[in-house]
């Protein structure tokens, strides 16, 4: 089982909890705006892609965000309910399947941004095809974390079901349902004329 | 959700069609094969090897075929499980064990290739939220043709049930309702 530590997604947003957001008025970083990417993954069994997309209509105001990292301090459940309560800020689609974000954060970086969203429920369960595979319960959020340049050009990585516990060095340990990790590659900020 | 029979030119129904068509036996041998299965959003692609060291026997498929016509998918998967182990299927780390393999010549230069593995191999799409149950589909079933040159392609349902019925006598429903493409078959040399 796999614990994502402090490198990892929602920790870059909320150990950097107190950095300065770039600004939303920002033409080139700010929403409304949308994220393309290819989601892949590999195991010896083998190798999937799928493309997926992210729309954020506005990023998450920080009050907000402190009640969810405050509720994440009492568990796991405390703070899917406060994620499930919090309203939507955008949308995760893949294929035909749309999901909502409920958590979007963005971090100035050196070189860009390091962008963070939490969607209210799983995406897929990669490796919950394979007979035997292990129960699902508890892995109720999925987590997206994106690294851009200044030119709207990055990478990422996505956790399809996760689980979302306090602990660790930073307070915060992410668990991935999934065996392999999923690779964002291509990711593009689409630019809208 | 529709059950998908499957025509004369696949799998199971061919040799049951066809019982003392088998070809000249031609086991031992083991193929590589390359399968994909594309869905809305994307798609899936892997790299397996089955090995068969014997075709089952005339006498032993009639036995199951005749479980299937008289006691449908349950009793088939008992006396399936109750067979010999005559190969395997191997995917990465994981092997499947082959319980029911037939070959029978088409045309002057191709032979097809059909077998069922005792368990499913990959439930395909049961990772989805909303996905159905997997309880039933039990087994994996494997078709494919190849040419004298041992190159060919087929399909796999990854998990599947069978029952009797339908033009051929036999059913096979995949639980995807999409199969998999076994783009590339190259049966290997010795």
């Amino acid at each position: 089982m796999r614990v994502l530590t402090a490198a990892l997604i929602l920790i870059s947003a909320i150990a950097v909890g107190h950095a300065a957001p770039q600004s939303s008025k920002s033409k080139s970083t700010g929403a409304p705006e949308t994220f393309n990417a290819r989601a892949t993954v590999g195991s010896a069994e083998g190798r999937g892609d799928a493309y997926i997309s992210i729309t954020v209509d506005k990023y998450t105001p920080e009050k907000q965000l402190q009640a969810m990292e405050n509720a994440l301090k009492r568990g796991s459940a405390a703070f899917v309910t406060a994620l499930r309560a919090a309203p939507v800020v955008g949308r995760l689609t893949v294929g035909d399947k749309t999901f909502d974000v409920r958590w979007a954060r963005q971090v100035a970086t050196d070189k860009g941004r390091t962008i963070s969203f939490v969607v209210d429920k799983p995406v897929y369960f990669i490796g919950g095809g394979l007979p035997g595979a292990k129960a699902r319960e508890g892995f109720d959020v999925a987590v997206v974390q994106l690294v851009m340049d200044s030119s709207g050009i990055g990478e990422g990585r996505l956790v399809a079901a996760a689980k979302v516990k306090p602990g660790g060095e930073t307070g915060v340990e992410v668990e991935a349902y999934d065996a392999e990790p999923v690779t964002l590659r291509s990711v593009m900020r689409i630019i809208v004329s | 959700m529709a059950l998908r029979a499957l025509t004369a030119a696949l799998v199971l129904a061919v040799p049951v069609a066809l019982v003392g068509a088998q070809g000249k036996t031609t086991a031992p041998e083991s193929f590589k094969v390359n399968g994909q299965i594309l869905g809305a959003a994307g798609g899936v692609a892997s790299a397996m090897t089955m090995a068969i060291d014997k075709y089952t026997s005339e006498d032993d498929h009639k036995a199951l075929a005749d479980t299937l016509k008289t006691g449908g998918h349950a009793a088939f998967v008992d006396a399936l499980r109750k067979a010999p182990a005559i190969g395997t299927v191997t995917i990465g780390e994981r092997t499947f064990t082959v319980r029911w393999a037939r070959t029978l010549p088409v045309g002057r230069d191709h032979r097809r290739v059909a077998l069922v593995t005792d368990q499913p191999i990959f439930f395909a799409g049961a990772g989805a939220v909303d996905a159905k149950p997997t309880a039933g589909y039990d087994l994996a079933v494997i078709e494919f043709t190849i040419d004298s040159v041992g190159l060919g392609k087929g399909t796999m349902a990854p998990a599947a049930r069978v029952k009797a019925g339908g033009p051929t006598g036999v059913e096979v429903d995949d639980y995807s309702g999409k199969r998999v493409e076994l783009m590339t078959v190259r049966r290997e040399m010795k």
